[in-house]
């Protein structure tokens, strides 16, 4: 498989403390994207499984019980019949694994399996309907709907995160759109957390020599952030 | 005994052993947090009218006043207060809070300078006295011989305790409170009397002499006590009386000796006991007890010597390291946590952040989770505490063992320490390569060697051969500097009053250590796994190197790396227990710097890792800055990797997270924070800071002190005020791995 990078320490995507494995490739090109570098399915190193599982172990002290590895990327489920093989390692050494996604991929089997023996998902809900993730995405909203569906009938622990940028997405109309498509979707997701766009990922763009169509935005400021946080937890009680 | 009354008894009524009436008397406390009282208005009086004269202490550059007219013993001042009635616990240093004293017993041009640096001159009396005396300092460098003095000068060999106190002693001050001065008194006799019927061997008449100048601190100690309208010659009979003989025992030590680190143990277990038997017999309430710890703790940041702008180089921040240790388990797997335990660190709470007492846990896996929850919780909010693996250091010196200074473990009242502060090895490998010349000042320090060819790839097995004869050479060179320093020390400077509180015949250990530790290990990987090319400079040495490759780096969980930073530690040890070391003592080994990293980078050469000349080392054990790339458990896990069993003077391990990468809310991040302690700690590493702070904070505290005058950071086994920090000691700090997501 196609390993990106590695972080030892990834407290944020799950519960507890996780092993972050980021997988290279995705096509969505969202229009906000932090990790330009992740794009191309050719970048980082081959890894197999089973060398993914030696290093993954090292850390099994710090997992305790709701603990784990978390794929992400890039859009690790591009890459799920390999990410197959590797839970099934990992079941044996009684790790558990997390998936963040953007649900932007069709429901293969491969998906589906490791959907069903994961601890969580955690699905980046880009946009709230067709129009808006057509304009801002290449990806097809349809899938997410299906995706999220999924999730939901099968009563996997989900939780939903949304990147908020200025002039953008940042109003509480948004919110209020972002809401009713996660209710009607996945009405049984454990949270929603909103994260604020920021301007880290910038030196990226120039680094790979893509344009950044959001050159010119701003961070998001902290308090608007709390702010509509706030506002979507009332909207989804 | 009255004082005694309604203690369970046992061994301890009969021989000194405080240990023992621990076991048989304390009352564990597995709960949480939920009981503990805030700062009574008592204390918050006082406690402002401190930090009024700590702020007064900054404005005036750091030293609010000497006392240059006296020398300092432990009778040498009349009693002094902060403020009478609102104190509990009586007992400064000098007759003023923050005023300090002049000590030149370890080295008199020290202490003038000292006093010159802040603007003040010796008192005329005190020079007087000491063209009499020979102090530690000139005894050293009578006997020094030339390579001793030029291995110091080149600074492979820094921070020696030639013109400082040595310090890194714990006495057991709470055999005052349990026993009483007479009856300790009267057991050095009988000490004496047993070590007189034996052949008067050098060490016997020394030790019968160590003894002989016990007697006379002892009785001072007593002396002091009654100034204060107290009669420490009988047991404490309540808590506050417990806590108060406690300290004036600390505190005498204090008076007589300034050597850096003299830490106060592992008391709070201890005067729990004394707490618990007043609450039930209703003469104190919680608020009452949490006083008495508050009182106690304003008193310990108190605490301060006079030190020159050099050694403040090298431990920065005016740390005195009253090392105070927390919860570790009992040998029959209770834990030694009790809701004092709780109290101490509650201090932090109550009185606000602050670097001194310098609050150590001993984490054992098997601690009750309320408590490691709480201790994540007040790191989380203070960056005040340190962690010691008590799971690693039990087995070792049992259960009532302390550190002294930073990672320094020790039985309390059983073992003593010399000092030895650190070998500088990523200059031995440049040493190594230049055929024993220094690469700095060109001069021939080691045996002659060859120097390794210009523009020919490092052979990785040559250089290695040639490290180990160096190191062979520096080990023997060390052992025997420190082995005349000590003799000299004990000759000159010898603490008697902290010595009259370990048993007559400790077990001494000698504690080397090492600095450079993830630059050496970078480079040799660097030798072995890149190609390195060695550029000479004019005087014919190497002066720098053009490293081709990739080479993997210590800090990345890589063993490839890892595996070069175990061999060092490993071959260095080994090759140091081959001198025997001064009265017997045992060979220990720290990977520890303080702050000394940052002088020893500057006194060191381009290594083949890639680091500029002059650029400072990583802390401690950590792993060079930026080089851990796989994040921060990798890095814990290369760490975790150095082997407690050949550096039993410590692995000091400093890390920094942000608290938004630790987690979303304070409860993750309190969880997350404890699954961290516990993974690290459950692979046998021995130590680790943690800070929980953004480097932003840092930034801006450095660019105006005003805003956060309290901030308080880990730094390497101690925690300092960040606004004590010089600028580039800040830099330093701040451009160390912070780990943080994006």
């Amino acid at each position: 498989m196609r390993v990106h990078s590695l972080e030892s320490l990834a407290a944020l995507d799950g519960k507890g403390l996780r092993y972050g494995v980021f997988l290279a490739g995705c096509g969505l090109r969202c229009v906000y994207c932090h990790n330009p570098d992740t794009w191309s399915a050719d970048a980082g190193t081959d890894m197999s499984p089973a060398e993914l599982l030696s290093k993954i172990v090292r850390y099994k002290p710090y997992f305790r019980t709701d603990g784990g590895v978390t794929f992400s990327g890039g859009e690790p489920l591009l890459q799920a019949d390999e990410l197959c093989k590797l839970a099934e390692l990992l079941k044996t050494e009684g790790i558990g694994y997390a998936v963040d996604t953007s649900g932007a991929v069709g429901l293969t089997d491969s998906v589906k399996r490791l959907l069903c023996g994961a601890q969580s998902v955690i699905c980046d809900l880009k946009f709230p309907d067709a129009e808006s993730f057509g304009r801002y995405t290449c990806g097809d909203f349809a899938l997410v709907e299906g995706f999220l569906a999924f999730l939901s009938e099968n009563d996997i622990p989900t939780w939903l995160r949304t990147v908020i940028v200025p002039g953008i997405n940042d109003t509480e109309e948004w919110m209020e759109r972002y809401a009713k498509t996660a209710k009607r979707l996945i009405p049984n997701a454990e949270r929603y957390e909103l994260l604020g766009f920021h301007t880290m990922g910038f030196f990226k763009y120039e680094r790979l020599g893509i344009e950044n169509p959001l050159a010119s935005v701003r961070s998001l400021d902290k308090e608007r952030l709390t702010e509509l946080q706030s506002y979507i937890n009332t909207l989804l009680k | 005994m009255n004082e005694w009354r309604d203690f369970v008894s046992g061994r301890w009524n009969d021989t000194i052993d405080v240990r023992d009436f621990i076991q048989k008397n304390i009352t564990p406390y597995n709960g949480d947090e939920s009981f503990l009282e805030g700062p009574t208005e008592r204390t918050k009086r006082l406690w402002d009218r401190v930090q009024g004269l700590m702020k007064a202490e900054a404005e005036a550059g750091g030293v609010l006043d000497v006392a240059t007219n006296r020398v300092s013993s432990v009778l040498t001042y009349a009693p002094g207060y902060i403020n009478k009635e609102d104190e509990l616990i009586y007992g400064l240093q000098t007759e003023k809070p923050l005023c300090r004293a002049v000590n030149p017993f370890a080295g008199f041009r020290n202490a003038e300078q000292a006093c010159i640096a802040y603007g003040y001159d010796i008192g005329d009396d005190v020079r007087r006295e000491f063209s009499y005396r020979t102090t530690h300092n000139t005894g050293v460098f009578r006997a020094y011989t030339a390579t001793m003095k030029k291995a110091r000068h080149a600074g492979i060999l820094t921070g020696l305790p030639d013109a400082y106190a040595r310090g890194r002693l714990i006495g057991d001050y709470r055999r005052v409170a349990l026993y009483g001065m007479d009856r300790l008194i009267a057991q050095k006799k009988a000490d004496c009397a047993e070590i007189g019927i034996r052949d008067m061997s050098d060490e016997n008449i020394r030790l019968l002499e160590d003894i002989g100048r016990q007697f006379e601190f002892m009785a001072d100690l007593v002396k002091m006590a009654q100034q204060y309208g107290c009669d420490i010659t009988r047991p404490a009979q309540n808590a506050r009386e417990a806590v108060q003989w406690l300290y004036f025992a600390y505190l005498g030590g204090q008076k007589e000796q300034n050597g850096a680190a003299n830490s106060i143990g592992r008391i709070t277990s201890f005067i729990d006991i004394y707490i618990q038997r007043d609450l039930r017999e209703g003469t104190l309430d919680e608020a009452g007890a949490q006083e008495l710890i508050d009182d106690l703790v304003i008193k310990l940041r108190l605490i301060r010597h006079l030190r020159t702008p050099e050694y403040n180089d090298l431990f920065a921040g005016d740390p005195v390291w009253v090392t105070c240790s927390e919860g570790g388990m009992s040998e029959d797997g209770r834990p030694l946590l009790t809701k004092s335990s709780f109290r101490m660190l509650n201090t932090l709470r109550n009185l606000g952040p602050s670097a001194e007492p310098n609050i150590t846990v001993l984490w054992s896996q098997a601690l009750p989770d309320g408590f490691k929850r709480f201790c994540a919780r007040i790191s989380i909010e203070t960056d005040s505490i340190q962690y010691e693996n008590d799971d690693v250091m039990r087995p070792i010196y049992g259960d009532d063992y302390a550190i002294a200074c930073c990672v320094s473990a020790m039985k309390i009242g059983k073992q003593m320490q010399f000092f030895g502060a650190r070998c500088n090895l990523a200059k031995v490998l440049l040493m190594a390569l230049n055929g024993g010349c220094d690469e700095q000042y060109g001069e021939q320090i080691g045996p002659e060697g060859k120097v390794f060819e210009e523009g020919v790839p490092l052979d990785f097995e040559e250089v290695k051969d040639a490290l180990c004869r160096y190191m062979e050479w520096m080990a023997k060179l060390y052992v025997n500097t420190m082995n005349l320093i000590h003799f000299m020390h004990d000759k000159y400077a010898y603490e008697r009053l902290i010595m009259s509180l370990h048993d007559s015949e400790p077990e001494r250990l000698m504690a080397f250590g090492i600095s450079g530790l993830s630059v050496l290990a970078d480079s040799l990987s660097a030798i072995k796994y890149a190609k390195v090319i060695p550029i000479k400079g004019e005087n014919g040495l190497i002066v720098d190197f053009r490293t081709e490759g990739e080479f993997p780096k210590y800090g990345n969980d890589d063993d490839r790396a890892d595996d070069i930073a175990r061999w060092i530690v490993e071959r260095f040890y080994s090759e140091l227990i081959k001198t025997p070391a001064y009265r017997n003592a045992k060979h220990t080994l720290s990977v520890l710097t303080i702050t000394s990293n940052v002088v020893y980078g500057r006194k060191t050469g381009n290594t083949p890792d890639g680091r500029r000349a002059g650029e400072p080392f990583a802390p401690g054990a950590n792993p060079m800055h930026g080089r851990d790339s796989e994040g921060a458990l990798a890095s814990l896990n290369s760490v975790a990797k150095l082997c407690y069993d050949c550096c039993r003077d410590g692995i000091s391990n400093t890390f920094s997270i942000t608290p938004d990468t630790l987690g979303h809310d304070t409860e993750d991040q309190v969880g997350n924070l404890t699954s961290v302690i516990d993974g690290y700690f459950a692979q046998s590493a021995q130590h680790l800071n943690v800070n929980v702070l953004d480097r932003e904070k840092l930034v801006a505290a450095m660019n105006d002190p005003n805003l956060y005058p309290n901030l308080t950071i880990r730094v390497s086994g101690y925690a300092v005020n960040f606004n004590k920090l010089s600028k580039d000691k800040q830099l330093e700090v701040i451009a160390r791995t912070f780990h943080e997501r994006m």
